[in-house]
């Protein structure tokens, strides 16, 4: 993807409701984590109280609207000021009831908001890809080993490493997909090889003749994390190759 | 920094005929620095713990979009805008929907009387970042306490 044409996101400003917050946290963590090189965001009100360059915002990028409810004011107020959106995402659809659990503020929260950021920030990074493979104008493997964060956060993404028929593959976000699965209580057995290897996916690029070795190189990471956090002693950052 | 108008709280009560039991505390929608989310976290500290019934929010896009219920909300309830960097959203579009700004608080004002502080990222917080929730959501207090029960 070219550097001109990174997909822009529109958070929902909704401070009234949770979905707003957890749209804006699914939408951070998209951009801190899931595709830092490709993604680039603006907060919505800006429109009104900023100047021209705000303005063309979504007309310099195929745009992503994330709104917590149906009253849409992402997607109508980045239409309204800016410019057509791509794709329009609502929290309370893609979530359904699960959003009713979810709380405003962070003070509150617990593993049913973490859950609802991490199911809705793996749905915008299908969008994102699906825009992305559109407008792609340059090799996406520069994408896939590029370590920066392109984010306005200076960090740099979590990743970890698999051992890949020899080769060491770094993957962006590996510590946290275990987190989130070590989380939902996936224990690692033969029967979960592929859910492992589907949450690695979303991720990650994987080829389709490449599955046989990335199910056996997420497993047996997957089974050293669980040891590490389930054995103290064993430090799980380490097992992830870092 | 607080950026206080005294003044709105007499005016808009006699503009409005009478009295008002309730502020609505309007925080920014920041998402690309700490700033915002502190914005949030105080205004909800005010709204759900320190003054529940009487500081309520709406949100800030509904403004921007022009949303009539919450206009009228806003044109008929003094307003404290919590705004995260300098470009002011909240209180610009306020004022541009025609509501009053009893309070206009700036966090980087107020984080910059904390040097050297690490207040967290956009999505969490450190201690230092919950102390300056606490002590913005002190002073919007304050100000939701002097409109209404005054």
């Amino acid at each position: 993807m070219s550097e001109t044409t990174k997909v822009g996101i529109i958070a929902c400003s909704g401070e009234e409701i949770a979905a707003g917050t957890i749209s804006r946290l699914a939408t951070r963590r998209v951009l801190e984590l899931l595709r830092p090189q490709t993604t680039v965001t603006l907060c919505l009100p800006l429109f009104l109280a900023g100047e021209e360059q705000e303005r063309r915002f979504a007309r310099q990028h195929p745009t992503i609207t994330v709104d917590g409810c149906e009253k849409l004011c992402a997607k109508r107020g980045t239409e309204q000021y800016s410019g057509q959106v791509a794709a329009s995402l609502v929290v309370s659809d893609i979530l359904g009831d699960r959003v009713a659990t979810c709380h405003r503020s962070a003070r509150d929260f617990d593993r049913s908001d973490e859950e609802a950021v991490w199911l809705l920030a793996e749905r915008i990074a299908v969008e994102v890809d699906t825009l992305s493979a559109a407008h792609s104008t340059t090799d996406a493997d520069a994408d896939r080993t590029a370590s920066a964060c392109g984010c306005a956060c200076g960090g740099q993404p979590a990743q970890g490493n698999l051992r890949l028929d020899g080769k060491t593959v770094t993957v962006n976000g590996l510590p946290l997909i275990f987190d989130q699965l070590f989380r939902m209580g996936v224990v690692p057995d033969d029967n979960q090889a592929d859910r492992l290897l589907n949450a690695v996916r979303v991720y990650h690029a994987i080829e389709a003749h490449e599955d046989d070795w990335y199910r056996n190189a997420v497993a047996q990471a997957y089974t050293s994390y669980y040891r590490g956090r389930t054995q103290p002693d064993v430090p799980a950052d380490a097992l992830l190759g870092n | 920094m607080i950026d206080v108008r005294p003044d709105v709280t007499e005016e808009f009560l006699m503009a409005s005929n009478g009295p008002t039991d309730q502020v609505l505390v309007i925080p920014c929608s920041g998402i690309g620095k700490v700033h915002g989310l502190i914005s949030r976290e105080a205004v909800y500290r005010v709204t759900d713990a320190l003054m529940p019934g009487h500081a309520d929010t709406v949100c800030l896009a509904l403004l921007v979009t022009g949303d009539a219920e919450t206009r009228e909300k806003v044109r008929h309830h003094p307003c404290i805008t919590v705004d995260g960097c300098p470009k002011l959203c909240a209180r610009k579009n306020v004022e541009m929907t025609g509501g009053e700004v009893a309070l206009g608080v700036r966090v980087y004002d107020t984080l910059k009387r904390h040097r050297g502080a690490q207040f967290g990222s956009p999505t969490s917080l450190s201690d230092q970042g919950w102390q300056a929730v606490e002590e913005i959501a002190e002073e919007i207090t304050q100000t939701v306490h002097q409109v209404v029960l005054k």
